[in-house]
């Protein structure tokens, strides 16, 4: 009876092992040997060892990209989840939570690519939304939102914080429902105001989802693709490529394979470590449950 | 419950929110807006002035002549669905293999699978571009449909594996014992249980393949085969005054997963805190 069992666990498993081996792990490790190589996809591949990670970093484009990506990171730390954080604090508990819960909820449910596109219109030059706003309110010169250099950065931040918060602020009203209601009480009558119970009482007990957040949040930044080839292709002049922009236009657009395999490596060596603390973090958020 | 007092304190929080929730407004009714304006409308009137007429339909019908936006919508579609029907029937007998039948080293065969989530997919782009073309099945709907069922699967193995390990074991030993086989135990004792995880993996991954945009862009380059989200990003390039005419299709493109959305909302923040882990 076991073994009929044992056989049929490994029938039942093999479809999803064979699919996720044939079209992710296999093609991982042939990565990481394509990185050790000068290719083009056409022609023969040339063997140049660690050449593509030395030369990535003599290249101003790829330096950028990494500086452009850390930018996305701070900003989605303060801009996405602090805001998250603290609208979570303010919102949880009181008359209308719903409703603004949804509000801010709302643009996760459209895709990255339509918030590029509704962004896009937000900024355009001559007849989008800030910019007649900023006529209104009295501004004479028409601004460049997405067309120089650092504003681009900033303009797609605040697009991709728009889309961001929602998914903060709901995890960190998870958390703060799970908070048991005596214990702020309790720091209440120990004459505590509300800012001391928050830095006290809240913001230690938020602690592990706080972790999860900005992991996953860093992640996501480091992952941010979409939303700037809608806006921006990644220009002007390369400006605001990130690391993954970088690593699309330099495998899929200029052919550099072997480079852009490279930037692959770079980019998860980068992003391995902290998904690895935030799921640990994950596992004591468990634990906590559990108790 | 005491009554609050209404105080400075309250107040300033309220205006705050308000303010916050008229600037997450802003850029959706402006979308709504200029969708029902015609493009020399849009030229010349306000952002905040209502359009005069209801010309969605006809921007619509310019998305469909213009950019043929319907061919690569009805792609998406079949994309959505058949990507999600084989990730669940792949995902949940994984899950029930290492959760109920245990085979030697199930955990290992789960941690396989599951590794598919933790890794970026710019590790993977390239040998899987060149793999499509040497397979033949680049720029199919075929190789489209293979991508989308294997990417959704890592994380419904995970999910299905979560909410197996909740389900007891003491029916499947009746069941063993009245000599009822493993297949019969999954069929009949178990699919009819896993309603809940089946709706948050539909509403998840149906959403994440409708939205792809960087494996439709790799994968593939015709517009019989194209998705969605391709052509929407191919149509921002060209812009200027064809604004309406967009807006109007990233509305028509967004309405499955509004939808989607609705009908299965109340899976949506159970989705988020199991994507995180956090349950």
């Amino acid at each position: 009876m076991n073994k009929l069992f044992q056989k049929w666990g490994y029938i039942f498993a093999f479809p999803a092992v064979a699919v996720v081996t044939f079209m992710f792990i296999v093609p991982m490790f042939r990565n990481i040997y394509l990185s050790l190589f000068e290719s083009d996809g056409l022609s023969v591949m040339r063997f140049v060892g660690f050449g593509n990670y030395i030369n990535m970093f003599k290249d101003s484009n790829f330096v950028r990209s990494i500086f452009n990506s850390v930018l996305w990171v701070v900003f989605t730390i303060v801009f996405s989840v602090g805001v998250g954080l603290l609208i979570a604090v303010f919102v949880n508990g009181i008359k209308g939570e719903n409703f603004f819960k949804s509000v801010f909820f709302m643009p996760l449910t459209i895709s990255f690519v339509s918030v590029g596109a509704i962004w896009w219109y937000m900024y355009s030059k001559e007849y989008g939304v800030l910019n007649q706003i900023l006529l209104m309110v009295g501004f004479k010169t028409k601004i460049d939102w997405l067309y120089k250099m650092p504003l681009n950065n900033i303009s797609l931040l605040i697009a991709w914080s728009w889309q961001q918060l929602g998914v903060n602020l709901v995890m960190f009203l998870m958390g703060l429902t799970s908070i048991p209601s005596e214990q702020i009480e309790a720091s209440r009558i120990d004459g505590c105001n509300k800012w001391q119970t928050f830095i006290h009482i809240t913001f230690p007990m938020l602690k592990p989802i706080t972790t999860v957040v900005v992991g996953m949040a860093i992640v996501n930044s480091f992952k941010a693709f979409d939303l700037i080839y809608i806006m921006t292709r990644g220009g002007p002049v390369r400006s605001s490529e990130t690391l993954a922009v970088n690593m699309f236009v330099e495998s899929f657009q200029r052919n550099h394979q072997g480079f852009g395999a490279a930037i692959g490596v770079f980019l998860t060596l980068l992003i391995l470590p902290i998904t690895a603390i935030y799921m640990r973090a994950t596992s004591t958020v468990d634990h906590a449950d559990n108790k | 419950m005491t009554k609050k007092k209404i105080t400075i304190g309250t107040i300033v929080v309220y205006l705050i929110l308000i303010v916050l929730c008229a600037v997450w407004l802003l850029p959706i009714i402006s979308t709504l807006m200029v969708a029902f304006k015609t493009p020399a409308e849009y030229i010349n009137t306000k952002f905040y002035q209502p359009p005069k007429g209801f010309e969605f339909i006809n921007n619509l019908k310019e998305v469909f002549s213009y950019y043929h936006l319907h061919i690569n919508f009805l792609n998406s579609f079949i994309y959505a669905v058949s990507g999600v029907i084989f990730c669940i029937l792949l995902s949940s007998t994984a899950a029930f293999a290492v959760t109920k039948l245990k085979p030697r080293g199930s955990f290992f065969i789960f941690l396989l699978i599951y590794s598919g989530t933790i890794f970026p997919f710019q590790l993977y782009l390239i040998p899987l571009l060149r793999t499509y073309n040497w397979l033949g099945i680049y720029n199919t709907k075929f190789g489209m449909i293979l991508l989308y069922s294997a990417i959704c699967t890592p994380f419904a193995t995970f999910l299905y594996r979560g909410y197996f390990l909740n389900l007891d074991d003491q029916i499947m030993q009746a069941a063993m014992i009245d000599g009822c086989g493993p297949v019969g135990i999954f069929f009949r004792i178990y699919q009819p249980q896993l309603k809940a995880p089946t709706a948050v993996v539909a509403l998840f991954q149906g959403m994440w393949i409708w939205n792809d945009l960087l494996f439709g862009m790799i994968l593939s380059s015709s517009e019989k085969v194209r998705p969605i989200m391709v052509a929407v990003a191919q149509s921002t390039g060209t812009g200027g005054g064809k604004i309406p005419v967009m807006m109007a299709g990233v509305i028509f493109t967004s309405i499955p997963t509004i939808l989607l959305f609705i009908a299965l909302r109340k899976y949506f923040i159970k989705g988020f805190s199991m994507q995180s882990g956090l349950e």
